[in-house]
């Protein structure tokens, strides 16, 4: 019970601010193969463009931690956006008519837009798991345009190892097993906060969103023996692959970059597949140098 | 061919999964009758509304059960590693590289599969 003492104490001493992040979010209007999509994304920072893509079947929240890196943020202008069906972006107008399923081409086509709709000039970007999938892709077809390109838990192809249709069927709660599906992607040393805070994305994730993203990475987006045009004289390629991730697995990364040339392959010890959101002190050990050598690429 | 050694390192996993499963539960409506086989030594796993009811070892034939997860003695003692190393550290990564076997109808593991992922990691030594 408080006293009349301390209750005023209580009224009379100074509030401590409220912590504020930097991130501000915003939602951009642009089409994609002629369709409306309203999409939602975060930034943070100045500087250099970097462009960041989630997982599948999360949202742009995975990169909350370099948005309010003041290292990274001080010379980046980090832009995490959510893929339409994801986070805060609706699915497009008629999405109840259809079955959502993500393609190679429909990927790089929002990616695209996106950077265009922006109007960003030489652009850097970061991608995740699928992110990292379509890296290579955009590697692929787009080494003239980005500056550079930075593959996280990358591979052109990868091993299943369930049947997608468990993610997404009327007698299993679909958030519930893809994060119990995916929560063994992450690395027993992430600290217990971020390992569930990355998990609760999956459990937020729209029925059969994450199944339809796995359309791209399991069904249409085998791109072995297709990476012919990348050059990493013109863009440079950072691959990087956490040890605990057994679904892109550091062999995996390492099978595609020997088929590359100039492509810059990093291990990374004690995290999984969500480096960014499950352990972002583990992780910025390894950004950091690849964010510095870009940033000094820029300035020469 | 599965040597003494191994019958009795599989029991001994048997025996402590059954001392750590006593009493385990988690506020969710799950009920399965589960299989855990550690080697040569099956363990019954019977839970109802959340709870671990019985944990047993299997002494009688045609036992009934709704899904199964098997591995040998030492792919369970890497899993269950203080720190278990890459590859080595989730029932997925453990069936990918051939060391468990995940058999049965599988629903009832799906639509409850963190609660089992969790009740099979309770041997796991503390780090």
């Amino acid at each position: 019970m408080t006293t009349p003492t301390q209750h005023a104490k209580q009224a009379t001493s100074v509030p401590k601010p409220a912590h504020i992040e930097p991130i501000v979010g915003r939602y951009l209007h642009m089409d994609v193969d002629g369709q409306p999509q309203r999409i939602y994304f975060e930034e943070a920072g100045q500087g250099i463009p970097l462009v960041c893509l989630h997982t599948a079947g999360a949202d742009g929240r995975q990169y909350r931690h370099m948005l309010c890196d003041e290292t990274v943020t001080s010379r980046f202008r980090v832009i995490a956006f959510d893929l339409p069906w994801h986070g805060k972006s609706y699915p497009p107008l008629g999405w109840e008519q259809n079955e959502y399923q993500l393609t190679t081409d429909r990927y790089v086509a929002i990616i695209m837009a996106f950077c265009q709709a922006l109007d960003l000039q030489a652009p850097a970007l970061i991608g995740c798991s699928i992110g990292g999938r379509i890296v290579l892709e955009l590697a692929n077809r787009y080494s003239d345009y980005f500056s550079a390109l930075i593959g996280v838990e990358a591979a052109d192809h990868q091993q299943p190892w369930y049947d997608t249709s468990w993610l997404n069927r009327p007698d299993v709660h679909g958030g519930e097993v893809c994060a119990a599906l995916v929560s063994g992607l992450v690395a027993p040393q992430s600290p217990a906060e971020y390992r569930h805070e990355t998990l609760w994305q999956y459990m937020q994730g729209g029925p059969g969103v994450f199944r339809g993203d796995l359309h791209f990475y399991r069904v249409d987006s085998d791109l072995r023996g297709r990476l012919g045009g990348i050059r990493t004289d013109l863009c440079p390629l950072y691959l990087l692959t956490g040890e605990y991730d057994f679904s892109c697995s550091p062999e995996d990364t390492e099978r595609t970059a020997a088929g590359i040339p100039g492509a810059q392959v990093t291990v990374m010890r004690e995290v999984g597949h969500f480096p960014m959101s499950e352990n972002p002190a583990q992780f910025r050990r390894y950004l950091l140098p690849v964010l510095d050598r870009i940033h000094t690429d820029a300035k020469a | 061919m599965e040597t003494t050694h191994d019958q009795d390192a599989g029991a001994t996993l048997a025996r402590r999964f059954i001392a750590k499963a006593q009493g385990y539960a988690r506020p969710r409506r799950c009920n399965v009758e589960m299989l855990v086989r550690f080697g040569a030594t099956p363990v019954h796993v019977s839970v109802r509304d959340g709870r671990v009811r019985q944990a047993a070892v299997i002494t009688l034939p045609l036992d009934s059960w709704d899904f199964g997860l098997s591995a040998d003695a030492d792919a369970w003692q890497r899993f269950w590693a203080p720190v278990p190393a890459p590859g080595w550290h989730d029932i997925f990564a453990l069936s990918k590289r051939g060391a468990l076997r995940i058999d049965g109808n599988l629903q009832p593991l799906m639509a409850n599969l963190q609660f089992v992922k969790d009740l099979v990691a309770l041997g796991r030594e503390d780090a």
